[in-house]
């Protein structure tokens, strides 16, 4: 309703046809506002930011950023102990901004040179030189940072009604399209066990190897990560402002802990975090989004995690409203790259109503490629996404895999032939009507399977008895079911080709090799990580190239006209 | 929708004396922001606060009830405003309001940041959904447990009006007056034809 | 940890390819022993599914060569803290964040993260926390020094 209104004409006043026209452009329905530097509403470019500075006494850092070591607050001491290279800082700061920006996109500095260099870096030194970018620069930086040297995609697999049948059936289907990792939410969130497992009975049905997630309040993610329910974790969010941690109820303390506890269970997880969401919350301290966002990314590199999901994320309506709020964007993209951490690049809330904008949106994470260029991509249609939608969602498949056919860039799916599509759901959609009389769990019918077969949303789908629901996830929870009870399951009720897949994504967390930065899994289940996929971009001809049998691939599309028989079309 | 309402009423809140609490059983306090009415006049989709007012205490009355408003000055927390007026509450029950329109139910006994219902889209609010939280609002004060009002939703709400809201709550921040304590004030609204 | 082995480089990852030799559970299994048939006979529990410390402190060497100096101290923390519970990790996270436990609580948690489970690392970082929440005013109050009477609580 009032949201997506057309803007109140003032009557009276007599306007061109043209201006008619433009005022109904769906551009129009987006929101801009002025900046406001003094609060922090301003992307990049602020006279309130501090200047570098850095001073070194006795083995460590004394002065950063202009602030004595008296007067830091958390973000700045974490910083300051946990982030920067002592030894390196001193040097590395007193470099001019505009030869290390020149780093970062000539092809001839190696990633290794630039990466060593940054790790000496300040949060205003780095703000720095990246204002000195401009976005093809920030692109340039993008495609040489990177950490892995194949770009991969991430979906969410979400219902309105929590369906835990079509999480799977459409977890299936974006796995079978390439999605490497598939992430899921709720709205009622006791629904979590059950929509948990679809998500990843479906994921293995599509392909072996997918790695799935389900984001919830901190302490329950890990439980679930813990019972092997899922492999993964992403909604662990960090803030730029003191204040703003704090109001979240961590600190870079509890956060970097936390880190370690998943590593310890042998579990993949990254962090959250983006712009906008400071002056979101009214506590940006006078700073701009950009400044604020590479303090999050240096936490993140100093609690050791491996990764971080960014690009403004769930505030992408802040900086997307400001000037130069989608150059910051990318920007952000680019400095966590090049703090060598795995980058999940969002692309993942709805961000606009015109469908240019959107794709310009897109660009600067599709074009150079990302660890994850959507994080994620919304495999069920946005009325469906419960992480309030996203940019990309399932009306964009086809025009994905041609962008990715017309400009020759893997954005890690492509076209799946529609018979192969409906096997994959309905044989995740049988999976869990298998395991769900394993387990005793509400029963799932023929009717569900059928509808999860050839549904779009989950108005396709028969009202599941929500109650009864709820009463199962609640036992699997008090019943310790875990991942490999699920296993079990799937195997003795037939589906040992899944019941395979899932016990060899459990397998991973014995070797640790997930653990490793940007690690996903092939479908063959190799673990494909930033040492032996390390980027190795090095200027025209060198890094991931899209040829060969990939390239094939994503020449098909729905509709190509046979060359050999102009009559006909390929298939 | 709002064009047409938006010249006829204007909203003045008369101060009447510092906000006590109320002794009548089943009031129901409506605990307004610091920019609500002064300086802000409209919601974040235009929808005048002489109308915000207007439908509550409608929705109040038409279910028999009575209403108080007051007018906090010391804080931007929704959840604060809306829990200090159920302290005030002789019911225990008040609807706090932002002056950009985000809106809760709240009750003395639940913990702050706890509430009987939550309307955190204020971009989704119109006349007719604050007319149904001021009726709930009186059946929550007579002891009643009323289905909570439809809450609404829109995947494109955060593109047109995310940084407006953040934009509206700087500004609301800036009204806190620490030395200003919380007033009862008569709402008086003024139709101009 | 492994004595006869010499610093993993790039080329041993991934180690479940390239070194499943130096893989066990801290259950004492090989990779190979956790087969379907091993699940289904129920010969393969939870407990075989977990890593061990040595295979963190593998990957640690692995980070390490790839220049990740803060990967491989959160894989030496997450090495110390296999030991510990899944539960015992829920409530100490819980107990780091702010206002959560008084600069006594914290202490405690760190004596107990040396002595019970030997996690040197993991209890620097919680004495470090608890430094830096003093400072900036993140410690719960201090318990009432007479507990309420029963009738009041």
């Amino acid at each position: 309703m009032t949201a997506v209104a057309p803007r109140p004409t003032d009557s009276g006043v007599r306007t061109s046809k043209r201006t008619e026209i433009l005022e109904a452009r769906p551009v129009n329905l987006d929101g801009f506002v002025e900046e406001w530097p003094e609060k922090g509403l301003v992307a990049m470019e602020s006279d309130f930011d501090p200047q570098p500075s850095v001073r070194v006494e006795g083995g460590r850092i004394v002065e950063l950023d202009g602030r004595t070591r008296d007067r830091f607050d958390f973000m700045d001491t974490f910083i300051a102990d946990h982030a920067i290279d002592v030894e390196a800082c001193e040097e590395a700061v007193a470099t001019p901004s505009i030869e290390i920006a020149r780093m970062l996109v000539d092809p001839r500095t190696s990633r290794a040179d630039v990466v060593a260099l940054g790790r000496g870096l300040t949060p205003a030194k780095i703000l720095d030189v990246v204002k000195l970018m401009n976005v093809v620069e920030i692109m340039m930086g993008i495609q040489k940072t990177r950490s892995r040297r194949t770009p991969a995609n991430q979906a969410h697999s979400t219902s309105a009604k929590d369906n835990p049948i079509q999480v799977a059936a459409d977890a299936a289907e974006g796995a079978v399209r390439g999605f490497a990792e598939l992430e899921s939410t709720l709205g009622v969130v006791r629904y979590a066990p059950l929509v948990a497992i679809g998500l990843q009975v479906g994921g293995q049905v599509g392909r072996g190897g997918t790695l799935t997630q389900c984001a919830l309040e901190e302490a329950t993610e890990l439980d679930l990560g813990m019972r092997g329910i899922t492999a993964y974790a992403e909604t662990i969010s960090i803030y730029g402002t003191e204040s703003v941690f704090v109001d979240g109820d961590d600190t870079p303390w509890s956060k970097a802990f936390l880190a370690s506890a998943y590593a310890s269970r042998g579990i993949k997880m990254r962090f959250t975090s983006g712009t906008g969401s400071e002056v979101q919350m009214g506590n940006a301290e006078g700073r701009s989004m950009l400044y604020l966002e590479i303090r999050c990314i240096l936490m993140a590199k100093g609690a050791g995690v491996q990764g971080l999901q960014n690009g403004s994320i769930s505030c992408i309506g802040v900086p997307g409203a400001v000037p130069g709020g989608i150059r910051a964007v990318a920007a952000e993209n680019l400095v966590a790259s090049w703090m060598d951490l795995e980058c999940a690049s969002g692309n993942d809330q709805s961000f606009s109503h015109s469908p240019m904008r959107r794709t310009s949106r897109l660009l600067p994470q599709m074009l150079p490629g990302t660890d994850f260029v959507c994080s994620g991509y919304s495999a069920v249609p946005n009325k469906d996404n419960m992480f309030a939608g996203s940019n990309l969602e399932t009306d964009d498949y086809d025009d994905w895999n041609v962008i990715q056919r017309d400009m020759q860039v893997d954005g890690g799916l492509r076209h799946v032939r529609e018979d192969v599509i409906l096997q994959v759901r309905n044989k995740a959609a049988r999976a869990m009507q298998a395991l769900f009389a394993e387990l005793d769990l509400p029963v799932i019918t023929d009717e569900e399977v059928e509808a999860a077969t050839y549904a779009n949303s989950s108005d396709d789908y028969p009202d599941r008895d929500v109650l009864a629901d709820l009463d199962g996830a609640r036992s699997v929870m008090e019943r310790g079911i875990t991942g490999l009870d699920l296993v079990k399951a799937l195997e003795r009720s037939g589906f040992g080709e899944v019941a395979e897949n899932y016990l060899k994504v459990l397998r991973q967390r014995v070797s640790g090799d997930l653990l490793q930065t940007a690690a996903v899994l092939t479908g063959d289940f190799v673990p494909l990580a930033a040492i032996n996929d390390a980027n190795d971009y090095a200027g025209p001809g060198t890094g991931y190239r899209l040829s060969g049998e990939r390239w094939e691939e994503l020449k098909k599309l729905r509709h190509v006209t046979s060359a050999e028989n102009p009559e006909e079309e390929v298939v | 929708m709002t064009a047409a309402v938006e010249s006829v009423r204007t909203l003045a809140l008369r101060e009447i004396g510092p906000a006590e609490r109320g002794t009548r059983p089943e009031e129901v306090v409506i605990a307004l922001s610091p920019a609500f009415g002064d300086p802000f006049t409209k919601t974040i989709v235009d929808v005048p606060h002489a109308e915000v007012v207007r439908q509550l205490l409608a929705g109040i009355e038409e279910r028999g009830g009575s209403a108080r408003v007051i007018k906090v000055y010391r804080t931007t927390d929704l959840a604060a405003i809306a829990h200090f007026g159920a302290k005030l509450s002789g019911s225990g029950i008040a609807v706090g309001v932002l002056s950009r329109g985000t809106t809760v139910l709240h009750q003395r006994d639940l913990a702050r940041l706890s509430n009987l219902e939550l309307f955190p889209q204020a971009p989704l609010l119109d006349a007719e959904v604050f007319r149904a939280i001021g009726a709930n609002a009186a059946q929550y004060a007579q002891g009643q447990s009323p289905r909570p009002v439809p809450t609404r939703n829109d995947q494109m709400a955060r593109p047109r009006w995310q940084a407006k809201a953040a934009l509206l709550h700087l500004k609301e921040f800036e009204c806190i007056d620490h030395a200003r304590a919380a007033v009862e004030v008569e709402p008086v609204i003024t139709r101009v034809d | 940890m492994t004595s006869n082995v010499t610093e993993l480089t790039a080329v041993d990852y991934p180690l479940s390819i390239n070194r499943p030799d130096l893989l066990r559970t801290p259950t004492g299994k090989t990779l190979d022993d956790l087969t379907m048939a091993a699940v289904v006979s129920g010969d393969i529990t939870s407990e075989d599914l977990r890593i061990s410390p040595d295979t963190l402190a593998l990957q640690g060497q692995l980070a390490a060569a790839a220049g990740r100096r803060q990967l491989a101290e959160n894989f030496t923390r997450a090495s110390e803290m296999t030991a510990i519970p899944d539960d015992e990790v829920l409530a100490m996270y819980n107990a780091l964040r702010p206002n959560a436990s008084t600069a006594a609580q914290l202490s405690e948690l760190a004596s107990r993260l040396e002595d019970t489970y030997s996690a040197g690392t993991c209890a620097a970082l919680v004495r470090e926390a608890a430094q830096v929440y003093a400072a900036r005013n993140l410690l719960a109050e201090d318990l009432p020094v007479a507990p309420l009477a029963p009738e009041e609580a």
